[in-house]
């Protein structure tokens, strides 16, 4: 199973944390055959100071790429394989980068980047699960494409949470991304969570 | 009976809603405005709640209806 991650800022990286042992047992032509899921991680974005404080991007990964960063990491620290595309998801270059995906991850922060990867996976009929959190970080969601409409920020350049106050939460959101990722790929279960302060809850 | 879901600063619960008529997006923001206030949802209770705290917040409506969560917006990633 090819594994998606658009966008590895804070909660698409800290996923991608929780899926480094995901087997893609969903492989009907190989049953009961543990195979490492293929990770492909796509962003633009560069690793910045703040980052380290909300993302899981260690210190020596700043000034890289975020996608060849976490790449890097992935395989110093567990010996996973992962692709990196270090470019800026856009209508022009998906059908290149997303084509091959069994599942697309969308963890963008903005409309622009959600709605046209949802183009895409209607359009092309791939499954997309989309994670987004509030801009104060004390709520956010996990929502598979069909019941999932992109919220756009209140002004342009918003605050965010990515001081890191919030990393607990995050913590939380990201690893929910992640089971719900693993419910999928191991038989298509497709569940949608909703995150507090106060509990997970499963939504659909 | 639709079942309201209300998160606010960090905090979520239901509240059953015995409605037999479709709520526009600001009946929703109106009702959780006073069950908010008036402390009806357990653990979430703002007595001084300002009128418009849910302006800016989202409604989304699942299970035809049945199923109504008034939630913050959710732009980043």
């Amino acid at each position: 199973m090819r594994i998606v991650f658009c966008g590895v800022g804070a909660l698409g990286s800290t996923a991608v944390w929780f899926c480094r042992n995901l087997s893609a047992s969903s492989d009907s032509a190989q049953p009961g055959r543990r195979t490492q899921a293929q990770l492909v991680f796509v962003d633009f974005d560069r690793v910045e100071s703040k980052n380290v404080m909300a993302q899981a991007f260690v210190k020596a990964s700043i000034g890289k790429n975020k996608a060849e960063a976490l790449k890097a990491q992935m395989l110093t620290f567990f010996g996973v394989k992962a692709e990196a595309f270090g470019v800026r998801l856009e209508a022009t270059n998906v059908e290149t980068i997303c084509a091959s995906a069994d599942l697309l991850v969308d963890a963008f922060d903005n409309v622009k980047s959600r709605a046209m990867l949802s183009e895409f996976s209607r359009a092309k009929d791939k499954p997309l699960v989309h994670a987004a959190l509030s801009g104060d970080g004390t709520f956010g969601i996990v929502r598979w494409d069909e019941r999932f409409a992109p919220d756009a920020e209140d002004a342009e350049g918003q605050a965010t949470c990515e001081g890191g106050e919030h990393l607990p939460l995050i913590g939380v959101l990201g690893s929910s991304l992640a089971r719900v990722i693993q419910d999928f790929a191991k038989d298509g279960t497709r569940r949608d969570v909703m995150v507090s302060l106060r509990s997970v809850t499963t939504t659909c | 009976m639709a079942v309201l879901n209300i998160t606010y600063n960090g905090l979520s619960a239901d509240y059953p809603l015995d409605v037999r008529v479709a709520l526009s997006d600001a009946d929703v923001k109106r009702i959780a405005v006073e069950v908010v206030r008036a402390g009806g949802l357990r653990g979430l209770s703002v007595p001084d709640l300002r009128a418009d705290a849910f302006d800016n917040f989202v409604v989304d409506r699942f299970d035809g209806g049945e199923r109504i969560y008034l939630r913050p917006k959710v732009p980043f990633g």
